[in-house]
């Protein structure tokens, strides 16, 4: 039972790379790198998928359609007629997050020393290891969503209602809610957070120790749920918890 | 290290809560749909929500079990 308790330490451990420049070192965890990975294939992706658009739709740009639509249903259902000014934002959140928590599935694919275990086929050893964890497993990555979608709900309170108005709504409708009105603003990002990254923690761990205990065929169909769907599943109602919060200061 | 075992076990016991509530959302989202199948898409989106809402308690526990395992 020793190397279980080991896998979940190093699992949850953040590991740093140091980059020695100027004479200072500057420590970049391991999330940093991943979210920069996935920064980079989203600008990609939507730079290729966006060129070219026609009147009526076909191939790639089908696809890039039906993804704003979802994106500006999502938000219309629950911010009534001002979805236009949050949906890029909301839209933003929602893929980067997707991206994110998804991004374990690609563990399934053995790294090349476990491929070179397997056949002994010498070329097989450069194969690039693509041991990518989840960035959101890192409690501080999901605090900074959080943080920055309860800056969100702050600036459209104020954008749609002036200030003065956004400081009425903290004592209405009875003055005696105005600490219960302020709390909120501490809880919220901090249930946020703890929701993202308990969750993908969870998930993390689970199929770490599958990996460890049965190596083959069962993590592939576990991933399904674990990586796939609960990933998406726990974007989804980030954002939809965003909305939310927004629609309240908004109304 | 014996105690810090027991209050983390204790402390999953908000996973069983918190299954109890999720089954509760998913018997009341069968019975919707089964009297008006029409609106099952709707229902299907509300009950995911409340589900995984009610699954923030279970992740709760989690989280503060494996606080209390790994901060010494």
């Amino acid at each position: 039972m020793e190397g279980f308790g080991e896998k979940i330490v190093e699992v949850m451990a953040s590991n740093r790379i140091d980059i020695h420049m100027f004479g200072y070192t500057i420590p970049i965890s391991n999330a940093v790198i991943t979210m920069w990975i996935i920064m980079a294939v989203l600008i990609v992706l939507s730079i290729v998928f966006t060129r070219k658009f026609k009147t009526i739709p076909e191939g790639k740009q089908n696809v890039v359609e039906t993804i704003v639509e979802l994106i500006n249903k999502l938000t219309e259902s629950s911010l009534g007629h001002h979805w236009r000014l949050f949906a890029p934002y909301i839209g933003t959140v929602l893929l980067f997050l997707v991206f994110a928590n998804t991004i374990s599935i690609f563990n399934i694919i053995p790294s090349g020393e476990q491929l070179y275990h397997m056949t002994h086929i010498e070329a097989l050893k450069e194969f690039p290891d693509f041991n990518l964890l989840p960035p959101t497993k890192n409690a501080s990555v999901a605090m900074g969503f959080a943080v920055m979608s309860m800056v969100a709900v702050i600036v459209s309170g104020i954008r749609v209602k002036k200030v003065k108005g956004w400081l009425k709504s903290f004592i209405e409708p009875v003055p005696i809610l105005l600490p219960f009105k302020i709390l909120d603003y501490f809880i919220r990002p901090l249930s946020l957070c703890f929701r993202q990254y308990g969750n993908v923690l969870g998930a993390v761990i689970i199929m770490e120790l599958l990996y460890c205990a049965l190596p083959a065929f069962l993590p592939g169909v576990v991933s399904i749920y674990f990586d796939i769907f609960d990933g998406i599943l726990q974007a989804y109602v980030f954002v939809f918890l965003t909305s939310l919060y927004i629609a309240e200061v908004v109304e | 290290m014996e105690n810090t075992a027991i209050a983390a076990s204790l402390a999953l016991v908000a996973c069983a809560t918190a299954g109890i509530g999720i089954s509760y959302a998913t018997a009341k989202a069968v019975e919707a749909v089964a009297r008006q199948p029409e609106a099952s898409s709707k229902i299907q989106t509300v009950m995911l929500l409340g589900a995984a809402l009610a699954e923030a308690t279970a992740i709760y526990g989690f989280v503060i079990a494996l606080l209390m395992i790994f901060t010494k």
